[in-house]
C-alpha cells in the first residue's frame, strides 16, 4: 500500500461491500406485517397468527406478523399508515375504502385474475367495492353479512313459525312479541355497522335512493325515501326499546344475549358467541334474509379484504404472501376457522364443505346476491364515505323515530347530501 | 456592614481566559438556552407544528393519502352554510356552559370541605381525587355499564326502589344523554378545580377570619368578604383551563354515545374525528377542529390581560 489515500480507498471498498453485498444476495424480505381490524371471531384471528403464519415462514423463511387492531378502529389505523407511508405492509380494509385510499395501493389485478382462475370467478357484485378504475386494489377474502338474528322459541310463542318476510310482516310479528315483553333492537345510533346495516336495506327495500349513479344527483327526497321514514317510525315505536337510538355495535349483541331482544339486525357474531357462551340461547337463534319491501331485498356490503401498501419495500414478496394465502388450501382451512363468519365472493366457495358444519349460517351466503354498498347505486367515492361518516342516513331515520316529522327528517339529509354531493 | 452590589456581582471574565466548555456553560444566557431548550423544542414539535399545521390543512380540500389543493377559506364556508354545523356549535357551548358551572360550584364546595378540619380527612381528600386519577377511559368504561340502556345499574335501583315502572333511556333520549355527558364530565373534572381551589384557600392566613368573626361576620359574610377576594385570581385561572380542556373533550362523548342520538352529543372533537378520519376529509376535519378557535383565543388573551394585570 503505497499511500494514505490508498489505503482509505480501500478500507471505504470493504466496508461498503460487505454492507451492501448480502443485501443484495439475501433480497427477499425477512419479515413482514399485515394489520386487520380484530375479528369478532377468535379463531379465525388466531387460526391466521398461530397456523398459516408459522407455515408460510416454514415454507419461505418470511416470518409474517400479525398486528391487530381493535373494532372499528382500522380506518384510523389505515390512515395514519397511508399518510405517513410506514408500517405495514399488507392491510385490511372494509366498505370503500380501496377509493379512499386508491393512490396508496398496488394494483393486484393480476393477483385477483390467479385467483378467480383456480378458484373463481368473482362475485360481480364485489367489484364496486375493490376494483377503482379498472384496478384490482384489494383482494376481498369474505362479506361480513348483516342479516336478521331471531329467537325461534319467541317467535313461535306469538304464532310466527317461519320468519316474516317482508317487513310489514315482521312489524306485526314485532307487536306481538313486544307486549309479550320481547322487543326488538335495531341500532339506531352511531355505531360502524349495525345501523347501516339494516337501513340502507330498509331504504332500498322501498324503493329509496341515497344519490344517482351519476354520484351528484341527489335522490334522497322522494315518495319511497318518505314511505321507508314513515315505515321506520312505527316500527321503532312498535316493536323497539327506546335505547336504540344511542346504540352503537356492541349494544344489540349484549341485548340478544342478555335476553333482552328478540331480533335485531347483525352478523353471525351473536350466534357464534352463544354456541361458545350461552348454548341455551344458542339453540333458540337462528338468521333470516332482511325482509323485502315493495321494491325487493337487499343486503349491506362489507368486503373484507386484503390490500398492499404502495410503501411495501418488497411488493413482489407481499404479493406471493397474498398468492399463498388465497390458494384454497389456505383459504379453505382459514374460512372453516373463521365458523364462515365470512362468505367468500369466489365460486368454488358455493357449495363447499365449509358451509356444512352449521346451516343456520347458509343465508349469509344466500344474502351475497343482493349486497350493496352503503351509497349504492352511487358510485363509492368520498363523498360516499363522507355521508356515511356523517351518519347522514342514520340520522335521518333515528330523527323520525324521536318524533320529528317526515318531511322535515327528509329535507335535512337532502340539505347534507347536496352539500356532501356537491350537486346542483 | 453594608454590602455593595460589586461584592453580589459575578467576576467579569479576565482578558484572554481560555474559553473552555464549563466556562461557556456557565454562561447565563447559554445555560438558560440550554435549559430551556428540550421544553421549547418538544412544543414545537408536538404543539407548534401540528397547530400550524392544522391551520394548513384546514384551507386545503385535502382527502386522505392525496395531494391537497389550497382553497382558502372555503371549508369554513361550507360549514357556515352546514345545518350539523350549527348543532355541533350549540350542543359543544351548552356541554361547556352547564359542566362549568357545575364544576364550578362542586369543586368549589369540595375544596371548602376538604379544608375543615375533620377525622378521616385525608382519607376523604384522596378519595374525592379518585376521578381525576383514574385513567378516562377506564372510567368511561364503568360508566357504560351505570348509563347502558338496557342494563343501567341506576335504572335497576330506580325500578326495584319502586321509585319508577320502567328504566330511563339514558343515552338514548337527546336531552338526557346531553345531561349524561354532563354528569359524568363534571365527576370526572370537579376534582381539578376542588384540589386547585384547596390550594388557594390553604393560603388564607386564620388571621382574616378572626378578625371578620371580631367584627361580627357571619359565615356568608366570611365567604364573600374574606374567601372569594383571596381565591378570586386562582378562581379564574382554573376556570380558563377547565373551559379550554372541556371544549377539546373527546374520549367520554365518542365513548359513551359516539355523538348520538342523531348528533344530539356531538362536539367540534368529535365531529371533527369522523370527519377527518371516517370520510377521510382532512381538510374539512382540521376546519371544523379549528372553528373553535376564536372563542378559545378570546379566552386565552383574557386570561393573558388578566394575569399581567393582577
Amino acid at each position: 500500500m503505497k499511500t494514505r489515500r490508498e489505503f482509505l480507498t480501500l478500507t471505504a471498498g470493504a466496508v461498503a461491500g460487505a454492507t451492501l453485498g448480502p443485501r443484495r444476495a439475501s433480497a427477499a424480505p425477512k419479515a413482514m406485517t399485515v394489520v386487520r381490524e380484530s375479528s369478532f371471531i377468535k379463531p379465525f384471528d388466531d387460526y391466521f397468527a398461530n397456523t398459516l403464519a408459522p407455515e408460510y415462514e416454514k415454507l419461505t423463511g418470511i416470518k409474517v406478523n400479525y398486528d391487530a387492531v381493535s373494532v372499528g378502529g382500522m380506518l384510523t389505523r389505515l390512515t395514519t399508515i397511508a399518510e405517513t407511508k410506514s408500517g405495514p405492509e399488507i392491510v385490511g380494509t372494509g366498505v370503500n375504502w380501496p377509493w379512499l385510499f386508491d393512490q396508496s395501493l398496488v394494483d393486484l389485478s393480476d393477483v385477483a385474475a390467479e385467483i378467480g382462475k383456480k378458484i373463481g370467478p368473482w362475485h360481480d357484485n364485489v367489484f364496486p367495492a375493490v376494483v377503482v378504475n379498472k384496478k384490482w386494489k384489494a383482494l376481498p377474502w369474505g362479506n361480513i353479512g348483516q342479516l336478521e338474528v331471531y329467537r325461534t322459541d319467541w317467535f313461535k310463542e306469538v304464532g310466527v313459525t317461519k320468519f316474516p318476510d317482508n317487513w310489514e310482516d315482521l312489524l306485526a310479528a314485532g307487536r306481538l312479541l313486544k307486549k309479550k315483553g320481547h322487543p326488538f333492537g335495531f341500532e339506531l345510533g352511531h355505531g360502524f355497522g349495525d345501523n347501516h346495516g339494516w337501513l340502507y336495506p330498509l331504504l332500498w327495500s322501498y324503493g329509496g335512493r341515497e344519490v344517482d349513479r351519476d354520484g351528484k344527483t341527489v335522490l334522497i327526497d322522494s315518495d319511497e325515501t318518505a314511505k321507508a321514514v314513515d315505515f321506520c317510525r312505527r316500527f321503532y315505536r312498535e316493536t323497539m326499546l327506546e335505547d336504540v337510538l344511542a346504540w352503537t355495535d356492541v349494544n344489540n349483541n349484549k341485548a340478544f344475549l342478555g335476553e333482552q331482544i328478540s331480533c335485531t339486525n347483525n352478523a353471525s357474531s351473536i350466534l357464534v358467541v352463544a354456541k361458545r357462551d350461552f348454548p341455551e340461547i344458542a339453540k333458540v337463534t337462528d338468521h333470516a334474509l332482511n325482509p323485502q319491501g315493495p321494491k325487493g331485498r337487499f343486503h349491506i356490503m362489507q368486503a373484507a379484504s386484503h390490500a398492499l401498501m404502495t410503501h411495501a419495500p418488497d411488493q413482489a414478496a407481499a404479493k406471493a404472501f397474498l398468492r399463498w394465502l388465497y390458494d384454497d388450501k389456505q383459504l379453505f382451512r382459514w374460512l372453516a376457522a373463521g365458523e364462515a363468519y365470512y362468505a367468500p365472493f369466489l365460486a368454488a366457495y358455493e357449495n363447499h364443505p365449509m358451509w356444512n358444519p352449521e346451516p343456520r349460517y347458509l343465508p349469509y351466503k344466500e344474502s351475497l346476491k343482493t349486497t350493496h354498498l352503503h351509497g349504492w347505486p352511487g358510485p363509492p367515492s368520498h363523498a360516499m364515505s363522507e355521508s356515511v361518516a356523517k351518519y347522514v342516513l342514520v340520522d335521518m331515520f333515528a330523527k323520525a323515530c324521536r318524533g320529528d316529522s317526515t318531511k322535515d327528517v327528509i329535507a335535512t339529509a337532502a340539505a347534507q347530501l347536496k352539500q356532501i354531493y356537491k350537486a346542483q | 456592614m453594608a454590602v455593595g452590589p460589586a461584592t453580589l456581582a459575578r467576576p467579569a471574565p479576565l482578558a484572554g481566559r481560555r474559553l473552555t466548555l464549563r466556562t461557556v456553560l456557565e454562561r447565563e444566557g447559554v445555560f438558560g438556552w440550554l435549559m430551556l431548550g428540550p421544553g421549547v423544542l418538544f412544543l414545537l414539535a408536538f404543539v407548534a407544528y401540528p397547530f400550524f399545521y392544522g391551520i394548513f390543512l384546514s384551507l386545503e380540500e385535502r382527502r386522505v393519502a392525496s395531494p391537497g389543493t389550497f382553497v382558502g377559506f372555503a371549508n369554513f364556508v361550507t360549514l357556515a352554510h352546514d345545518s350539523i354545523f350549527w348543532q355541533i356549535v350549540r350542543n359543544t357551548l351548552v356541554y361547556v356552559a352547564v359542566t362549568t358551572v357545575l364544576k364550578l360550584a362542586g369543586g368549589l364546595g369540595m375544596a371548602l370541605v376538604m379544608n375543615q378540619a375533620f377525622r378521616g380527612r385525608n382519607l376523604v381528600r384522596a378519595s374525592l381525587l379518585l376521578p381525576f386519577i383514574v385513567p378516562t377511559a377506564l372510567s368511561t368504561v364503568a360508566w357504560m355499564w351505570i348509563l347502558d340502556p338496557t342494563f343501567s345499574v341506576v335504572n335497576w335501583l330506580l325500578v326495584h326502589g319502586g321509585i319508577i315502572t320502567s328504566g330511563y333511556s339514558f343515552l338514548g333520549n337527546s336531552t338526557l344523554a346531553m345531561g349524561s355527558l354532563i354528569v359524568v364530565n363534571t365527576w370526572r373534572g370537579m376534582p381539578f378545580y376542588g384540589i386547585t381551589l384547596l390550594a388557594g384557600l390553604q393560603t388564607i392566613s386564620s388571621d382574616l377570619y378572626e378578625a371578620a368573626a371580631i367584627d361580627g361576620a357571619t359565615g356568608v359574610q366570611r365567604f364573600l368578604y374574606v374567601t372569594l377576594p383571596v381565591i378570586k385570581p386562582v378562581l379564574i385561572i382554573v376556570t380558563m383551563f377547565s373551559v379550554i380542556f372541556t371544549f377539546g373533550d373527546f374520549q367520554l362523548i365518542y365513548a359513551l354515545t359516539h355523538g348520538g342520538p342523531a348528533n344530539a352529543t356531538h362536539v367540534f372533537s368529535t365531529w371533527s374525528f369522523d370527519i377527518g378520519m371516517s370520510a377521510g376529509q382532512l381538510g374539512m376535519g382540521a376546519a371544523v377542529a379549528l372553528a373553535i378557535l376564536p372563542v378559545l383565543a378570546v379566552l386565552i388573551v383574557g386570561l393573558t390581560f388578566y394575569l399581567r394585570r393582577e
